[in-house]
């Protein structure tokens, strides 16, 4: 009995040990954006920390043609936008689609099972052309026009809206409630964790997104912030602090709300098994 | 009571219109065009001229075309049992653990959420010819390694960090899979005298044909999709050996101005990978009941 205990704690302090080697790489990068240029490479704990690379990424990098915070803020609007639209749309798609029982639902539904064969990346280009023919280039509706509905989105509430009893509906609508009020407040507060579930993945995805804007974005004023990032990783290698301190801007809100929707994160794992 | 029912009908006609038109615009007119593009020949100017197949058959004698399916071949080659292994073993400790479980998960899982561009810069330095990662090694060895510079090790490095991000996520996958095993098979098998060997490979791994299906069929379309990575990190080289489709695609449709015969690497790339997808589950997936 008492082997077996040693052998349990040395097992649990080898995880633990590991859990920080995977957390290491952040650790690393969040300090080496507060250390002096000199000694990013060379020490792990600085001489001093100091803010002049979060400095020039906000205040002085505008001069060299490539605003940070400029790419930030665009990246946070893109990102909200998208998210908020897919969020919304997709309840009242996934409402339809689950509650309104007629042929052009289940002909939808079908035709979305359908579409999740073909991977996004074979339809870059084509979009890329339509995008030029709108004359979208350079703009924000290039990024944001193409993401503002979701299949997956509209069949992740579809799939959970069923679950719900029509009574609820039934009952509401004997109340004289619209359509609209069912769906943002009857069907969207009881399928709180779908909603979480669709905004995070799509908000992680419209701010990772790097591919797209990359082919449709060349104004540095309208960049979000991972392009603008890796065109100036590319140009400026040298400015290692200022890049650091980019990446750390970059994924500081992916992290925040990983942690804010942490339990429903798990939750789109498991369902994903479906 | 029948106005009500037209009225929702109505409703659900004019929610369900405005996804048909958002979908015919960004999803239906791409496809159109994707289908088109791959039989003609077009530079972004122009109408683009009808050549029939002859995309299609160049891919045949375009040997960058083939040293890119070999790298795809050479990266599944890696990462597939690399994040199959990892992920199973992960699941399996978490399992066993009884104290800073969410801890452990949070911290691999928090990997996941990383953003490509981010990661690729934070993993590019820490393995460069001074970074820590090296400075480590020649502490320890006296030499260092060439992570991103040498053509094979190139490719398992990016497998390597790709590894590091997705293990969380898929071993939170197979982790789901083990829960949902009856403790009481184990039980069983338990009294019978098996032992703890047997069980792991006559139990558990046939147990989990499914999550371990997931995981292979994830990882296999993620190969296909690897873009960030390596343009960030090696720029698809050294010698073109961590050239991706993607990176393929982009180059050929803006590099080389040739975008309708990138879109056609494009479909052969979906084609491809959607094949393999069905291969693996046409002779590893197996129907699991628990009776």
């Amino acid at each position: 009995m008492k082997r077996f205990r040693i052998a349990d704690l040395i097992f649990h302090v080898i995880m633990v040990l590991l859990a920080f080697v995977w957390i290491y790489p952040y650790l690393w990068l969040f300090i080496s954006s507060f250390k002096p240029a000199k000694e990013i490479f060379t020490t792990f704990i600085p001489s001093r920390f100091t803010l002049e690379h979060y400095e020039f990424i906000f205040f002085m990098s505008g001069r060299l043609g490539r605003p940070f915070a400029r790419a930030l803020l665009n990246s946070i609007f893109v990102a909200s936008t998208v998210t908020f639209s897919v969020v919304m749309t997709s309840a009242f798609v996934g409402f339809v689609l689950a509650k309104i029982r007629f042929l052009l639902a289940r002909t939808v539904l079908n035709f979305i099972l359908y579409q999740m064969l073909f991977p996004g990346f074979m339809f870059l280009i084509p979009l890329f052309m339509l995008i030029r023919a709108l004359g979208l280039m350079n703009s924000y509706s290039a990024l944001i026009l193409p993401g503002l509905m979701s299949s997956w989105g509209a069949f992740m509430f579809a799939q959970s809206f069923k679950t719900i009893p029509d009574d609820y509906i039934d009952a509401a609508k004997l109340d004289g409630a619209s359509r609209f009020w069912i769906v943002l407040r009857l069907m969207l507060p009881l399928t709180r964790s779908t909603a979480s579930i669709v905004g995070l993945f799509t908000f992680i995805g419209a701010w990772d997104n790097f591919l797209w804007p990359l082919m449709v974005i060349k104004d540095y004023n309208k960049m979000p912030l991972a392009v603008l990032l890796a065109t100036f990783n590319h140009e400026y290698a040298g400015y290692v602090g200022p890049i650091f301190a980019g990446a750390v801007l970059q994924t500081i809100p992916m992290v925040l709300i990983f942690l804010l929707l942490r339990k429903y994160f798990l939750q789109g794992i498991s369902l994903s098994l479906r | 009571m029948a106005s009500l029912k037209s009225r929702e009908k109505r409703f659900g006609f004019g929610i369900l219109a405005a996804y048909l038109t958002h979908t015919a615009i960004f999803w239906g007119y791409p496809f159109v065009w994707m289908v088109m593009l791959a039989f003609s020949r077009w530079r972004f100017v122009g109408k683009p001229s009808f050549v029939g197949l002859a995309n299609f058959l160049r891919i045949f004698q375009d040997s960058n075309f083939i040293r890119v399916a070999l790298n795809t071949l050479n990266f599944l080659a890696y990462l597939i049992p690399m994040l199959l292994l990892s992920s199973l073993l992960f699941a399996i400790a978490l399992s066993k653990m009884r104290y800073f479980k969410t801890f452990v998960v949070m911290s691999f899982l928090v990997a996941n959420v990383s953003s490509g561009v981010a990661y690729s810069i934070m993993f590019a330095n820490l393995f460069a010819v001074n970074g820590p990662v090296n400075r480590f090694v020649y502490s320890l060895f006296g030499f260092t390694i060439p992570w991103f510079n040498h053509p094979q090790l190139a490719i398992f490095s990016i497998c390597l960090i790709v590894t590091w991000k997705f293990i969380g996520y898929y071993g939170m996958i197979i982790y789901a899979g083990l829960q949902a095993i009856p403790t009481s098979v184990f039980e069983a098998a338990r009294m019978d005298g098996a032992s703890n060997w047997k069980i792991f490979w006559t139990i558990t791994l046939p147990l989990l044909n499914p999550s371990l299906i997931t995981v292979t069929v994830f990882a296999t379309t993620l190969t296909f999709g690897i873009f960030t990575e390596p343009y960030m990190i090696t720029g698809g080289g050294p010698m073109m050996r961590t050239t991706t489709f993607l990176i393929y695609m982009y180059d050929t449709a803006f590099r080389r101005i040739n975008p309708s015969y990138a879109t056609v690497v494009a479909i052969v790339a979906a084609a491809m990978s959607f094949s393999l997808v069905m291969i693996i589950r046409r002779i590893f997936e197996r129907e699991v009941a628990f009776v």
